[in-house]
């Protein structure tokens, strides 16, 4: 299980679902400086990046992946805009041809031989932050397995779907267990939808991160979340161990309370999939000063 | 394809494969063998299937090594490989690239690497071997397996091997890894360069004892090798990936 090879003709799909509810342009972790929603678009943008580059090959992008990202507030849509607006699900080689601007600006690396120097690099931007409306968690992962459903017919025999999921408080249209419980019994041939939930504060609140049980969890929402977040397989568990992440066998794909620190691996943890290294855009200077 | 090359008193015979991954074209195959009769330099190596312009940094790489005259230490390879690093990112100056592939080339390229040089102008015949990455050196006498590197058990293999990278930055830390051997020849040695999927299978046959994998390279048509390579990948018996096989066999004229 899990253990699928991902190629052009037999791809996966990543749903990356994002709470974009009115409380996301509250400040985060205690900064009044920087809102939920900036934070969540900058790790998504730069996880798309991610995904772009692991599927270049010299002047092509390979569709080894499919990418939806649905965003859920005042209503529940895609986020992306403009050429790639229209769709739910976009190979990821129109992801790469379609940002909506790509910045540019320079980092420093090191030379190897004890100095510095400053490289140029590209920030290609897809989804703009948004923060309006209530938390209809509910309505967002029905869309999902709507979309996930569509997948599956074309794709019974690829590595499962993976959806990560992002929410910063309960919903606000019920009890979203059966939704999800729906969601992870949904699969293909290689075994069922990974499901993994990372919530955030805005409160520097105790975080746990990739639990076992439920009994370690503070409250019903946290429990209940817990409840819809898949076991991460060997490989992610693998990719998690390399960013020194405390996981082990059992661990849910679930994360309560995260802080910044926290969104960057669960992105970089679950879009792992085949236990690849992880691709590590954050330098570690600033994980230390995020965490 | 098989060849023979004779030395004063030694013949050589070799033969390759290589094999693309299942579903995928010849031109896609990021593995490569080279051979020189000159030097009497072998190398198999195996683009990382992630990395940029990996066909061109493999090639060059097998290529180049066995054409080679540099010393076979750590220093001098380190050296060499800067050298056509820098080359394979001068070439990709005059290119109009997107800002993915621009991206994508910023990290340079990476592939595996082991090459053997064979020396029969002593008394005492001897081979030195060099290798960084995953792709492997087995050296069997008598059907059995003398050595392996640099790896050299099946649970060695996994995704992210240390490789040989054309941005020499990365070089301080990478060439660490570095593995480099050396022993004497029999008369009837043979040595098997692969990539790291054929490898791993052939470390496992030896270590379970159920075929001889001399036997099979020497005796098997083309065409039989790639049925049963490709039954064994379709199987998941064998990683799908690309396959590079280089056999030599050492034969005394004495």
């Amino acid at each position: 299980m899990y253990s699928a090879q991902i190629t052009r003709a037999n791809p996966t799909c990543i749903v990356l679902l994002i709470d974009q509810s009115g409380s996301m342009s509250d400040p985060f972790s205690g900064d009044s400086s920087r809102k939920k929603a900036d934070f969540v678009a900058e790790v998504v943008n730069h996880t798309l990046h991610d995904l772009v580059i692991r599927c270049t090959k010299t002047e092509e992008v390979r569709n080894y992946y499919y990418i939806s990202v649905i965003g859920y507030g005042r209503n529940v849509s895609t986020c992306f805009s403009a050429e790639l607006g229209a769709r739910q699900m976009v190979p990821i080689s129109q992801v790469a041809d379609y940002p909506l601007q790509v910045k540019s600006s320079y980092k420093r690396v090191s030379d190897g031989a004890g100095g510095w120097v400053e490289i140029p690099v590209r920030y290609p931007v897809w989804i703009h932050p948004a923060a309006d409306g209530k938390t209809p968690m509910c309505d967002a992962l029905r869309k999902v397995k709507d979309i996930l459903e569509h997948w599956l017919k074309d794709h019974p025999h690829g590595f499962p779907p993976t959806v990560l999921h992002l929410t910063d408080g309960e919903s606000s249209d019920g009890d979203p267990d059966e939704i999800g419980q729906q969601i992870m019994s949904l699969g293909t041939d290689d075994g069922a939808v990974l499901l993994f939930n990372c919530h955030i504060s805005s409160r520097r609140a105790g975080k746990i991160e990739y639990p076992t049980e439920e009994a370690s969890l503070p409250d019903g929402f946290a429990r209940s979340l817990f409840q819809i977040s898949s076991r991460l397989p060997p490989n992610f568990l693998s990719a998690a161990a390399q960013l020194g992440v405390n996981v082990v066998e059992g661990s849910r794909g679930f994360v309560f309370n995260g802080d910044p620190s926290s969104i960057v691996q669960f992105y970089e943890i679950g879009t792992s999939l085949t236990g690849m290294t992880p691709y590590r855009w954050m330098d570690d200077d600033r994980r230390t000063e995020l965490a | 394809m098989s060849s023979a090359q004779q030395t004063a008193t030694w013949e050589l015979q070799t033969r390759q494969l290589l094999l693309p991954k299942l579903d995928h074209e010849v031109a896609e195959c990021e593995d490569f063998i080279a051979e020189d009769a000159e030097t009497c330099r072998f190398a198999v190596t195996d683009g990382a299937t992630e990395a940029f312009d990996a066909r061109n940094w493999a090639r060059r790489l097998a290529q180049n090594w066995v054409q080679t005259h540099t010393a076979l230490t750590a220093e001098d390879f380190r050296e060499w490989v800067a050298n056509e690093g820098r080359e394979l990112h001068d070439s990709w100056n005059s290119l109009n690239l997107s800002w993915y592939s621009e991206e994508k080339a910023r990290t340079g390229s990476f592939a595996a690497l082991v090459g053997v040089e064979l020396d029969f102008k002593t008394y005492s015949p001897s081979w030195k071997a060099i290798a960084l990455g995953d792709s492997c050196l087995l050296y069997c006498r008598n059907g059995s397996l003398l050595k392996s590197l640099p790896l050299s058990r099946p649970e060695n293999f996994n995704s992210a091997p240390v490789l040989v990278a054309s941005d020499a930055s990365m070089h301080e830390t990478s060439m660490t890894s570095v593995v480099i051997d050396s022993g004497n020849c029999n008369n009837g040695d043979v040595l098997l360069l692969l990539s790291d999927a054929m490898a791993c299978w052939f470390l496992e046959r030896f270590e379970k004892g159920d075929l001889d994998p001399n036997e099979l390279l020497k005796t098997k048509e083309d065409h039989e090798l790639k049925r049963l390579f490709d039954d064994e990948r379709l199987a998941g018996r064998m990683r799908n990936d690309d396959l590079a096989v280089l056999r030599i066999e050492l034969i005394s004229g004495e």
